[in-house]
């Protein structure tokens, strides 16, 4: 009995002579990707917007009525000043939505209602429903920016902490006779309506977007899944024609009498025929794994040299590297190469460990594969082993 | 490729009777040629229909069942027997994976892949009958294979000697690669097993199983937890 084992080194077993590729399988990952990408894109258009109209606003109807009707307001250094911070917020707001972040929300949004507050104490109770007071219309477009892509409940609730500022403002400013407040609720009314419409419009549009990327990403998916599933039913249907050739041929002949059960020949030709018909009936899988690919390939070789082999899989292999599928797949392979009789090619397989074996009967002469080479490191551990009965190569990868 | 050698004491010297489930003749032709070579077994009753098969040979210790019969998957059948008491192997062309542990759960003492040939056929019937398990290489793997998140927790020696009897299908050469005795690595395989008894739903069966285990010793009660009483309680009487 002689044991040998050992990780193998690259490239010291021998090649396997047929290695067929597997159907690709399209990567889910790619879709995903490519999804977020058309979601962003059309995300970024309704930033540049929205940017557009909080600054433009700001400096285009807010300020010329702020410096127009400096002396009419209570404490115009005031009002001024609210205008300075929140050109800034807006400023620092849209840049950091322009780089494709989004700023933080609850600082900026608190400051906004600083300057909200204050901007209707200075403003005074004469210019309260003028346009001197830019906080009425202009602010809501901030809360806009600083409340990007969050949850349309928050805006609503910062557009009605303003509408409750407005309304202590125009308490304790006395002005309260029904004609001020219905024009107050107007005010609300018409200040809030639109950017509110902007901002539900716009998380509606990129919702769309990701949504529809994301299903034509799905078809893709689909559709290449379908591809490689049909190119194995094809290519499952070749070797069932072959294997129900060989089938045949023998039933023929055992029916005619041209062929006698009792010589080990036609018993031979016999076991060929439903080793490989029991194969095929095992292959389960829609979409052909790699590794599974690789091991039929290997044992449908075997057996056009005559070798009956069974192949039996259990689980399903994860996605493994290149280097540690040939690893797993080339010592059993090299393997079978040197098998008298039969063979039995076992796949166990769980999303952390796969282990692959081949036993065969054992038989004089040499091993084809020789002692692995060195290198004890790699996550593919490899072991030879005869014991006289059977010749045992197993491969085993384990995720470190 | 060996079947192991099982125990002698089946119920004291009278063979077991033995009711066959398939709707294919030939298959229980060939089955019955099968059993018929060993003096332990006899075959009471042959047939397509479970009920009209045991109506035939109600004192049948073992019953072979077909997974599929007329073109259906008689996994309810098979639990209701199990509920029943009746110690049902299971054998079928059907080996993937997720059959066998189905055909487990809901009761089945064995389960037997249709090619795996005379000698496990048997030694899984002769088992059946005194209650103790028996897993012929293709069960070992769906074992060792199982992927569900619930699935009864192995020791290591467990799996791996389960692993090595599925890829080699000879107990010596697992037992050389393990550098244990054959009947360890039996003892580990059967062990893996009898922790099965505690997946699916509860059955007369499994409690059997497991009651027997312990008495062989296979097990310990403080290993079973919870299943200790129910299996005692559940214990037919032999």
């Amino acid at each position: 009995m002689s044991t040998e084992s050992g990780a193998v080194a690259a490239g010291t077993a021998a090649r396997p002579a047929v290695r067929q590729r597997a159907p690709e399988r399209a990567d889910p990952g790619v879709a995903e990707a490519a999804a977020h990408a058309v979601a962003d894109a059309s995300d970024r258009g309704a930033r540049i917007v929205a940017v557009i109209i909080a600054l433009a606003w700001h400096l285009a109807v807010g300020l010329p009525v702020l410096l127009g009707s400096w002396s009419r307001l209570a404490a115009p250094p005031v009002v001024a000043a609210g205008w300075l911070v929140t050109a800034a917020i807006g400023g620092a707001a849209g840049v950091r939505l322009l780089r494709g972040g989004l700023p933080p929300a609850r600082p900026l949004a608190a400051a906004l209602l600083v300057v909200d507050g204050t901007v209707f104490a200075a403003a005074g109770e004469r210019q309260l429903f003028t346009t001197a007071n830019w906080v009425w219309g202009g602010l809501a477009w901030f809360f806009l920016l600083v409340l990007w892509r969050r949850p349309l409940g928050w805006l609503l609730a910062l557009l009605g902490a303003h509408a409750t500022i407005a309304l202590v403002a125009v308490a304790l400013h006395g002005v309260t006779t029904p004609a001020d407040l219905s024009r107050y609720a107007m005010y609300v009314y018409g200040t809030s309506s639109l950017p509110v419409a902007v901002f539900a419009g716009a998380a509606a549009i990129a919702a769309l977007a990701r949504e529809r990327a994301g299903t034509a990403a799905a078809a893709l998916a689909v559709a290449a899944e379908r591809d490689a599933a049909e190119r194995a039913r094809r290519e499952r249907q070749a070797r069932l024609a072959l294997v129900s050739g060989t089938a045949e041929e023998v039933l023929a002949a055992l029916a005619t009498g041209d062929a006698d059960p009792a010589d080990p020949a036609v018993r031979r030709r016999a076991v060929l025929a439903a080793a490989r018909l029991r194969r095929l009936i095992a292959e389960s899988d829609d979409v052909p794994d790699p590794l599974l690919h690789e091991l039929r390939a290997a044992a449908d070789l075997a057996e056009r040299n005559g070798l009956p082999i069974e192949l039996v899989a259990v689980g399903a292999p994860p996605e493994l590297p290149v280097e540690v599928r040939r690893r797993l797949v080339d010592p059993p392979t090299a393997a079978l190469a040197d098998a008298r009789g039969w063979a039995r090619l076992t796949v166990v397989a769980g999303p952390d460990e796969v282990v692959v074996g081949l036993v065969t009967p054992d038989h004089e002469g040499p091993d084809a594969t020789g002692p692995p080479g060195g290198g004890g490191d790699g996550p593919v551990e490899h072991l030879h082993e005869r014991d006289g009965e059977i010749r045992w190569t197993q491969t085993r990868w384990r995720r470190t | 490729m060996d079947a192991d050698p099982v125990a002698e004491d089946v119920t004291g010297g009278q063979p077991v009777g033995v009711a066959i489930v398939d709707d294919h003749p030939v298959v229980i032709d060939g089955v019955r040629a099968w059993l018929a070579g060993e003096p332990r077994l006899r075959v009471l009753a042959t047939g397509d229909d479970p009920d009209v098969v045991l109506r035939a040979a109600p004192d049948a210790e073992v019953v072979l069942l077909d997974l599929r019969l007329h073109g259906r998957m008689v996994l309810d059948k098979l639990a209701e027997l199990s509920a029943a008491g009746r110690r049902v192997v299971v054998y079928s062309e059907h080996t993937d994976p997720e059959t066998m542990l189905a055909a487990l759960d809901a009761g089945a003492v064995a389960f037997l892949a249709k090619h795996e040939g005379r000698e496990h056929c048997v030694a899984t019937v002769l088992a059946a009958a005194c209650d103790r398990p028996y897993v012929p290489p293709a069960l070992a793997g769906a074992l060792v294979g199982d992927p569900r998140p619930d699935r009864p927790a192995l020791s290591d020696k467990e799996r791996e000697a389960l692993l090595l009897w599925f890829q080699s299908m000879s107990k010596a050469s697992v037992a050389r690669r393990m550098r244990i005795s054959e009947h360890t690595v039996k003892q580990y395989v059967d062990r893996a097993r009898i922790k099965y008894t505690r997946a699916g739903r509860p059955a007369a069966t499994k409690a059997a199983l497991l009651a027997r285990a312990i008495e062989d010793g296979l097990v310990r009660p403080e290993d079973i937890g919870i299943y200790r009483s129910q299996a005692s309680a559940d214990r037919p009487t032999p």
